[in-house]
C-alpha cells in the first residue's frame, strides 16, 4: 500500500461514493422502466488500465464489477476533454457490453491535461431495433437479428454530441425518445462523477487519488485472496444442464473444473457445450467475465462483507473458456438472453464450490427467472404488452439454515409488480400469487419453496409469453444428502376437464375463461431429510410450507392432531434410512439429489464422455459444429424412448445410446492423434 | 391551537426524557431533562413534568396542551415485540408478507436472510372475497364464510387483526363493513382495515400499514391509557397530543386508532423545529444534522417545510405513509474506532451505546468511541459534560486511542491525538459522502444549504462536516440538546389522506378528482373539529401522483385551488416533468394515479425569546489547547449563555453550554443573532 491507513480509508469511502452518486443521478434523471424500477444500470470509476477501482455497493447492477473498458477506449484512438465513448457491441468492445440493449458510455476524466481516470456507466435501454420489440428474443440465431451494433464511437466530441451518431441511433430504435432520455441521464451521471472526482482531487491532490485507486484494488485483492485461501486446495468438478436451448429439445451442458490453490482459483469451462444457435451464449471473450464469475464475487462478499467492490476481487481468478463454446462464442453468435445461461453457470460454480466448502455453499436455488408477459388485444388493433410478474423460486438450503422461500437474488434481484397495478392495466384477474407448498427440496435443512402464479384470462385471443421457463426437466439439486426441489410446471385450466400440462412455450394463445398456472421449481435441500428435527417439520406443516403427507413421505415424520407422533416417526425413519443408502451417487458425487431425470440422462450421457465429445466439437469450425452435434445426438437419442429422460429407458437402450456417444467422442480422439 | 396556558413539548429518548415549556404570558421557554425509564416510559414523563412545572413556577392547572413524541411503537416493530396479530386476506394471497416485493436485502451475500414477517403464515387466514380493479365486488363473502373466518380468528387467540382485500382501495366501504362484521362475530376483536387506514393502490404496502397498525395498537393503547390516568392523578387535565411521523400531531384518541402514524415522530419533531427556527432566522434552505449516540441523521427543509418521503424503511419493512424524510449518514458519538485485519482505520458501525459507552465514561468500555476523540483533541471539557453532571476520564480515552495509533504507525507523544484526529477525519468523510449521496438523489447541491445541527454531539461535529461537505454556513440553535422536545411543543395538527384513481386525465376524471379532494377536505375538517382544533387557521395541501401513459413511474405534483380542470392539471404535470427531466411530451396522454391531501391545523408558532444585545466582542472565559492538523493550537473558550446579540467570535474557539459544545474552526467566525442562534460562517479572504 502506498497510502497511510487513514487516507486510504477516507478515499475508499469517497471514491465508492462518487460511483454511487453517479448512479443516483442516473436513476433520478433516467426515464425508462429499466432505470426506474428494475435498476438495470450501473456506474463506476475506472483506472488508466480501464478496470474499475470504485464501484457502487448498494445501487444498480452489482455483478459488472469485472468488466473492462480498455478495448473500447483503445478502439477510438486519442481522447480529448469532453469526449464520451458509446458502445453496445459485445464483440467489438471485447465483452464490455454483454448484449445489444446495454448502452455503455465512457468519459475520460482529465486533470492538468492528462487522463487521471475514466467514468463509466451503462443502461439497459428499451429497444435498439432488431427482429422483435425490446430487441431480445431467445430464438435469434445471429447478433445481426438483435439490433443496431454500435462499435466504440465518440458519441460526444469535446462536449458536443456527434449529430451523425445520434441520427443512426434514432433511426434504429422503436423507442428513440426514451433511449435519448436515458442517454441524457447517462451523460448527467458522467458529469456528476467528473465534478465529484475533481473536488476530491482538489481536497487530496491528484497523486494521492491516483495512489488510492491502485491501493484500493490491491486491498480488495488481498481480501479476496484471504477468503479464497480458506478453500481447501484441489480441483472440484461439476456439471449441470439447461433443459434445452429454446429452439431444439437438446439439453445444454455447462461443465466446470474449479482449481483452488494458495488463495487463487482457476475456473476451467472445458467440457461445456459448443455455442448454441439461439441467443443464450455468454460473450466472455475468454476473460474472467462478469457473467462467469458472479458466484466468486458472492463467495468473497459473503465470507468478508467488508471487501470493497472493485476489480481487485477478481485478481485471484483465472479463466479457461474454450473459444466456440457457450461461454465464449464466436462472432456472430446471438447473445441477447445470455443471462439465462448465466443462471446455470452460477449453479455450476455453486456446485463445484460446494464440494470444497460443504458447510458454506447452499444447494441449488430454483435457478429460473421467468418474466411472465401478457400481450392482449387493446381493442384498437394493437396489443397491450406487460410483464405480469417476474417469477422466481427460492434459494437452496445450506448447513444450519433452510433456504429462503419465494426469493432468489442469485443472478438478479428484481422487484415484483403489485397485483393491483397489473390488474389495473391488463384484462386479467390474478387468482393466486403464492408460495408452492412441498416444492422445496427435503433435507435436514429444507430448500426454499417455489411459487405459484395463476391468472384468469378475460380477453379472447390473448398471448402469454413465458421466456426463461427452466428446470421443468432437470431439478434444482440437493446437497449432502438433501433432495432436489420440485421441477417447474405450466398448466392450462388446472383442475378442470380441459386441464393440460404444457412444456416450454414460445407464445401461448389463450381465450377469455382460460386460467394459466405457472409453478416455479423449489430449491434444493441440504443434508439427510431423516435427520431433520421433527419440531422443524411440525413447524413447516403448521405454517403450510409442507403438507402432512409430505412430512411422512419425505421426512419420515408422522404428524397427527397437530403434534409429532414420536413412535411412528421413529419407525418410519428407520425404514427411510435403509432406502436412502441404496441411492447410487451421480457424477457430481457428494452433491446429491439431482433427481431421476438427471440420473437417467447421465447414465446415457456420462460426464467423462461428454467432456471429450465437447472438446472435440468446440474445436471444429463454426459452420460444421452445429450440424455434427445434431447428427450425433439424433443418433444417440434414437436408441432411447420418446420422452427420455422423463421416461426411463431399459438398460439395453441406455447401453446402446452410451456406446454410440462413446464412439462419437472417440472419433475426435482419432482426429487429434492424426493431427 | 390558540391558547393562553403553557404548551409543553416532551421527547422520550433512550437516555433522557427532554421537556420544553413555552409560556405565552411572558414569552419564556423553560427546559428540563429527566433520566428516562425505559421499562415504563410514562413514569419519567409524569415525574419530569412536575419538576418542569416547579422549575417554571407553574402548576398542573396552568398547562394548556402537552405534545408528546414516543418511540414505543418503533422499538416494538424493530425488536418484533408487538402484539400477536392475525391477517385476513383475499383467497390466493396467504403469502403476501412472505413474498413481499420479492427482493433480498443483499444481492451478493448468499447467507443473507429475508426480513422476519410481522405475521407468521399460520396466523394468516384467507377469505373468499375480493374486488376488481374497477371497484366491483367480484367475490362477496357470504355469512357462512364470514362465520368461518371469525371462528378461525377466535381459535387463533390473537390480540388484534388486519384485513386486506385485493383492490379494496377502490371502494374502502366494502372492507370497512367487513371489518365491522368480523369484529362483531369474533367477540369484539379489534380489526384494522387496510382500505380504511390507507386506501392506496399496491396491496403489499397497504397490508403492511394495516399490520403495523394492528401490531403496535394494543401496546400503544395501554401506554396512552396509563399516561392519561397518571397525568390526571397529578391534576393535569389538558389535552394530550401525540406527534406524528409527518411532522404534525394527533389527539390521543386519533393516535390510539392509528398509532402507525406516530412511529417516526421523534426525528420528525427535531427536523420541524429546525425548519421553523431557520425560517424565523431568514435562512431558507437547510440541512438538519442530528448527531446522537449511535448514529447521525440528516434531513432537508426549504422555506419552513421539511421534505417528506412516501417510502421509508422500518426495521426492514417498507412504509408508504408520508413521513419527514430523515436519512442516516453514519457515526454517532458512541461509534467505535477500530483497526481492521488489513490495517485500515475504521469508525463504526458498532456502537458503545450508553452502556458501556465510550471509554471516558468509565463504565467498563475498552474500545475508544468518537466522543473519546473529541475529548482527546480538547474539543470537549472532561469536567463540563452534561453541565458538569458527569466527569469524563480523559486519561483512559488517551490510553485507548494511543493503542489504536500504535497499530497504524501513529506513535510518540501525540499518538493518541493523531489517532483521534484520523478517526474524526474518517468519520467526517463518511458523513459527507453520505450527505452528498442523499442530496444527489434529489438533485440538490449542498453548497446552497446551511447546516443546522442538534443533538448532543451535533454542534461539536458540525463545523468539521461543513468544511468537508463544502457547506459555508452553520446555524446552531440555542437549545440544541433538547431540540426534538421544542419541535414537539410547536407541532401543527396534521393528517394525510390518499385515494388511488388510476385513469387518464380528462374532464370526467378531473371532475372526479375535484370531488374526491372536496370529500377529503370535508373529512379532514371534521377530523380537525374532533381533535378540538378551534382556530380558523387551517390549510389544505393538495397533490397528485401522475405520469405519461406507458411510463413506469409517477411524479408527485403539487396542486392548488387554481387547478380546476383537465388542462390545468395536465399543465401542472408537464411543468414538473420539465423541471425534473428537462422536457415535456405534450402528445402523450397524462394519467392520474393517487390523489393526496394533507390537512393542517396551524399551531401558534413559538418564538425564541430574544437575547440581550452584546458588546460585539464577548469576553472569553478561558483558553485551552485543541489539536488541529497535527499540532496543538490555542483556542478561546466562551460560555454560550454569556453571548449577546451581535457578538462576534473568530475561530479557533470553543463555545460551551450545558447540553453541548460548539467547535469553531480556524478560518471560520461565529455571530449570535437576536434569538440566540449562533451563525458560523467561512471567513472570506
Amino acid at each position: 500500500m502506498r497510502l497511510d491507513p487513514v487516507t486510504l480509508a477516507i478515499l475508499g469511502n469517497k471514491l465508492a461514493a462518487v460511483s454511487e452518486e453517479m448512479c443516483l443521478t442516473l436513476q433520478r434523471t433516467g426515464r425508462t422502466l429499466y432505470v426506474k424500477e428494475t435498476a438495470d444500470f450501473a456506474c463506476a470509476l475506472a483506472g488508466l488500465d480501464g478496470r474499475f477501482f470504485a464501484y457502487p455497493r448498494s445501487i444498480g447492477v452489482s455483478g459488472f464489477v469485472g468488466l473492462e473498458c480498455a478495448p473500447a477506449i483503445a478502439a477510438v484512438g486519442a481522447l480529448e476533454p469532453g469526449d464520451v465513448i458509446l458502445t453496445n457491441d459485445p464483440y467489438r468492445s471485447e465483452g464490455l457490453a454483454t448484449h445489444l440493449p446495454d448502452l455503455h458510455m465512457i468519459e475520460p476524466y482529465f486533470h492538468d491535461g492528462k487522463i487521471i481516470a475514466y467514468g463509466w456507466c451503462f443502461v439497459h435501454c428499451s429497444d435498439v431495433g432488431g427482429r422483435v420489440p425490446s430487441s431480445i428474443s431467445p430464438v435469434n440465431t445471429e447478433i445481426f437479428q438483435e439490433g443496431l451494433r454500435i462499435p466504440p464511437v465518440k458519441l460526444v466530441k469535446k462536449g458536443e454530441m456527434n449529430p451523425d451518431v445520434a441520427l443512426f441511433l434514432n433511426a434504429n430504435s422503436r423507442t428513440p425518445d426514451a433511449n435519448m432520455g436515458d442517454i441524457r441521464a447517462m451523460l448527467a451521471a458522467l458529469t456528476a462523477g467528473r465534478r465529484r472526482l475533481e473536488q476530491t482531487i482538489s481536497q487530496h491532490g491528484a497523486e494521492t487519488v491516483s495512489a488510492a485507486a491502485v491501493d484500493l484494488v490491491a486491498y480488495a485483492a488481498e481480501k479476496a485472496r484471504t477468503v479464497l485461501a480458506r478453500v481447501p486446495a484441489g480441483t472440484y468438478s461439476f456439471s449441470d444442464y439447461l433443459d434445452d436451448d429454446a429452439a431444439t429439445r437438446l439439453p445444454v451442458r455447462i461443465a466446470l473444473a474449479a482449481t483452488f490453490a494458495d488463495g487463487e482459483v482457476h475456473l476451467d469451462f472445458t467440457g461445456t457445450d459448443p455455442q448454441v444457435a439461439t441467443a443464450m451464449n455468454i460473450p466472455s471473450r475468454g476473460r474472467p467475465h462478469a457473467w462467469l464469475t458472479l458466484r466468486v464475487l458472492a463467495l468473497v462478499n459473503t465470507l468478508d462483507p467488508t471487501t470493497p467492490l472493485n476489480v481487485g476481487m477478481l485478481a485471484p481468478v483465472k479463466i479457461t473458456a474454450p473459444e466456440g463454446s457457450l461461454v465464449n462464442p464466436q462472432e456472430p453468435a446471438a447473445v441477447g438472453v445470455r443471462h439465462a445461461a448465466a443462471i446455470r453457470v452460477n449453479d455450476v460454480l455453486n456446485g463445484a464450490f460446494g464440494k470444497a466448502l460443504p458447510d458454506v455453499m447452499p444447494a441449488a436455488s430454483s435457478g429460473t427467472v421467468i418474466p411472465v408477459v401478457m400481450a392482449e388485444p387493446d381493442g384498437r388493433g394493437g396489443r397491450r404488452v406487460q410483464v405480469i410478474e417476474p417469477m422466481i423460486g427460492g434459494t437452496g438450503a445450506r448447513k444450519g439454515r433452510d433456504g429462503i422461500d419465494g426469493r432468489d437474488s442469485g443472478i438478479s434481484n428484481l422487484a415484483n409488480n403489485p397485483v393491483e397495478t397489473v390488474e389495473a392495466e391488463l384484462g386479467i384477474e390474478i387468482t393466486t400469487y403464492a408460495l408452492r407448498p412441498d416444492s422445496g427440496g427435503a433435507g435436514q435443512w429444507r430448500g426454499g419453496c417455489g411459487m405459484e402464479l395463476t391468472f384468469q384470462v378475460l380477453t379472447d385471443d390473448s398471448n402469454v409469453l413465458g421466456r426463461g421457463l427452466e428446470r421443468l426437466l432437470f431439478r434444482p439439486w440437493g446437497s449432502n444428502g438433501g433432495k432436489p426441489g420440485m421441477p417447474g410446471q405450466l398448466i392450462l385450466n388446472r383442475g378442470t376437464e380441459r386441464e393440460s400440462h404444457l412444456g416450454k412455450i414460445d407464445v401461448l394463445t389463450v381465450n377469455a375463461g382460460d386460467t394459466v398456472t405457472f409453478l416455479t421449481p423449489g430449491a434444493g435441500g441440504w443434508g439427510d431429510p431423516a435427520a431433520r428435527d421433527p419440531v422443524a417439520v411440525l413447524d413447516d406443516v403448521a405454517n403450510g410450507f409442507v403438507t402432512v403427507e409430505a412430512a411422512a413421505r419425505d421426512y419420515g415424520v408422522v404428524i397427527a392432531d397437530g403434534a409429532v407422533d414420536a413412535v411412528k416417526t421413529a419407525d418410519l425413519r428407520k425404514d427411510m434410512g435403509a432406502s436412502t443408502l441404496t441411492n447410487a451417487p451421480g457424477p457430481n458425487a457428494q452433491v446429491s439429489g439431482e433427481g431421476p431425470e438427471r440420473e437417467r440422462w447421465d447414465a446415457a450421457f456420462p460426464a467423462g464422455v461428454m467432456d471429450r465429445l465437447n472438446r472435440g466439437l468446440v474445436a471444429l469450425p463454426g459452420a460444421v459444429r452445429q450440424r455434427r452435434r445434431r447428427d450425433i445426438f439424433e443418433a444417440v437419442l434414437a436408441e432411447l424412448p420418446e420422452g427420455f429422460p422423463r421416461v426411463a429407458a431399459s438398460k439395453n437402450a441406455v447401453d446402446a445410446a452410451r456406446q454410440r456417444l462413446e464412439a462419437a467422442a472417440g472419433s475426435f480422439d482419432d482426429v487429434k492423434q492424426e493431427a | 391551537m390558540k391558547t393562553s396556558g403553557a404548551r409543553i413539548g416532551i421527547d422520550v429518548g433512550g437516555t433522557f426524557t427532554d421537556f420544553v415549556l413555552s409560556n405565552p404570558k411572558d414569552g419564556s421557554l423553560t427546559f428540563y431533562k429527566e433520566p428516562s425509564t425505559p421499562d415504563e416510559p410514562s413514569r419519567a414523563l409524569i415525574d419530569g413534568l412536575q419538576a418542569l412545572l416547579a422549575k417554571a413556577g407553574l402548576t398542573s392547572a396552568d398547562v394548556a396542551t402537552l405534545m408528546h413524541g414516543t418511540t414505543i411503537g418503533l422499538n416494538a416493530i424493530i425488536q418484533r415485540r408487538g402484539a400477536t396479530i392475525a391477517l385476513v386476506v383475499s383467497k390466493g394471497y396467504r403469502d403476501i408478507l412472505e413474498i413481499a416485493r420479492s427482493r433480498m436485502p443483499s444481492s451478493f451475500d448468499f447467507h443473507a436472510s429475508k426480513e422476519e414477517p410481522l405475521v407468521p403464515r399460520l396466523r394468516i387466514v384467507e377469505i373468499d372475497a375480493r374486488l376488481s380493479a374497477a371497484g366491483e365486488v367480484t367475490k362477496a363473502a357470504d355469512d357462512a364464510e364470514l362465520e368461518r373466518v371469525a371462528s378461525e380468528l377466535k381459535r387463533l387467540g390473537v390480540d388484534a387483526a388486519a384485513l386486506v382485500l385485493i383492490n379494496g382501495y377502490t371502494t374502502p366501504s366494502v372492507e370497512i363493513g367487513m371489518a365491522k362484521t368480523l369484529c362483531e362475530k369474533a367477540g369484539g376483536l379489534s380489526i384494522t382495515s387496510a382500505a380504511a387506514i390507507w386506501p392506496e393502490i399496491r396491496e403489499y404496502e397497504r397490508t403492511l400499514v394495516a399490520c403495523l397498525n394492528a401490531y403496535i395498537q394494543p401496546l400503544m393503547q395501554r401506554y396512552f391509557t396509563g399516561l392519561k390516568a397518571g397525568l390526571e392523578r397529578d391534576g393535569v387535565v389538558a389535552p394530550i397530543l401525540v406527534t406524528a411521523s409527518n411532522g404534525g400531531s394527533l389527539s390521543l384518541v386519533s393516535a390510539a386508532e392509528r398509532p402507525v402514524e406516530t412511529i417516526l415522530s421523534g426525528p420528525a419533531s427535531g427536523v420541524m423545529a429546525a425548519a421553523r427556527l431557520a425560517q424565523a432566522a431568514n435562512v431558507t434552505s437547510i440541512i438538519t444534522f442530528d448527531m446522537g449516540g449511535t448514529s447521525s441523521d440528516i434531513a432537508v427543509a426549504q422555506a419552513g417545510s421539511a421534505a417528506l418521503a412516501t417510502r421509508t424503511d422500518i426495521g426492514g419493512l417498507p412504509l408508504v405513509l408520508p413521513v419527514v424524510d430523515v436519512s442516516a449518514i453514519g457515526a454517532g458519538g458512541g461509534s467505535i474506532v477500530w483497526v481492521d485485519a488489513h490495517g485500515l482505520l475504521k469508525v463504526g458501525p458498532q456502537s458503545a451505546g450508553a452502556m458501556p459507552g465510550p471509554v471516558s465514561y468509565g463504565r467498563g468500555g475498552t474500545e475508544p468511541a468518537v466522543t473519546d476523540c473529541y475529548l482527546a483533541l480538547g474539543y470537549i471539557d472532561p469536567a463540563g459534560f452534561l453541565g458538569g453532571r458527569m466527569t469524563l476520564d480523559i486519561d483512559a480515552a488517551r490510553v485507548a486511542l494511543a493503542a489504536i495509533g500504535a497499530r497504524i504507525g501513529l506513535t510518540g507523544e501525540n499518538g493518541a491525538a493523531l489517532a483521534a484526529e484520523g478517526a474524526l477525519s474518517v468519520t467526517t468523510a463518511g458523513m459527507a459522502t453520505e450527505l452528498y449521496k442523499t442530496l444527489a438523489a434529489r438533485g440538490l447541491d449542498p453548497a446552497s444549504f446551511a447546516l443546522v445541527p442538534f443533538g448532543g454531539a451535533g454542534p461539536t461535529q458540525a463545523n468539521l462536516l461543513a468544511v468537508e461537505a463544502g457547506i459555508n454556513r452553520v446555524v446552531i440553535p440555542p437549545a440544541a440538546g433538547t431540540f426534538c422536545a421544542l419541535g414537539a411543543a410547536a407541532a401543527d395538527l396534521r393528517r394525510d389522506f390518499v385515494r388511488s384513481l388510476r385513469r387518464a386525465v380528462d374532464p370526467a376524471s378531473a371532475a372526479l378528482m375535484l370531488d374526491i379532494l372536496a370529500e377529503l377536505e370535508n373529512e379532514g375538517s371534521a377530523w380537525l373539529d374532533r381533535e378540538g382544533e378551534t382556530s380558523q387557521t387551517r390549510r389544505f395541501e393538495r397533490g397528485a401522483d401522475m405520469r405519461y401513459a406507458g411510463q413506469a413511474y409517477e411524479l408527485r405534483v403539487a396542486l392548488d385551488e387554481s387547478h380546476r380542470d383537465a388542462a390545468s392539471i395536465c399543465e401542472a404535470f408537464h411543468l414538473e416533468h420539465e423541471r425534473i427531466y428537462g422536457f415535456r411530451d405534450p402528445q402523450t396522454e397524462v394519467e392520474l394515479g393517487t390523489v393526496r391531501l394533507a390537512v393542517v391545523g396551524v399551531t401558534d408558532s413559538i418564538t425564541q425569546p430574544g437575547v440581550a444585545v452584546g458588546t460585539g466582542k464577548p469576553v472569553r472565559k478561558g483558553e485551552r489547547p485543541i489539536f488541529r492538523a497535527g499540532a496543538w493550537i490555542a483556542a478561546d473558550v466562551y460560555d454560550r449563555t454569556a453571548l449577546g446579540a451581535g457578538d462576534q467570535i473568530t475561530g479557533p474557539a470553543i463555545i460551551e453550554q450545558d447540553d453541548t459544545t460548539t467547535v469553531l474552526l480556524p478560518g471560520w467566525s461565529a455571530r449570535t443573532d437576536d434569538h440566540g442562534n449562533l451563525h458560523l460562517e467561512r471567513i472570506v479572504q
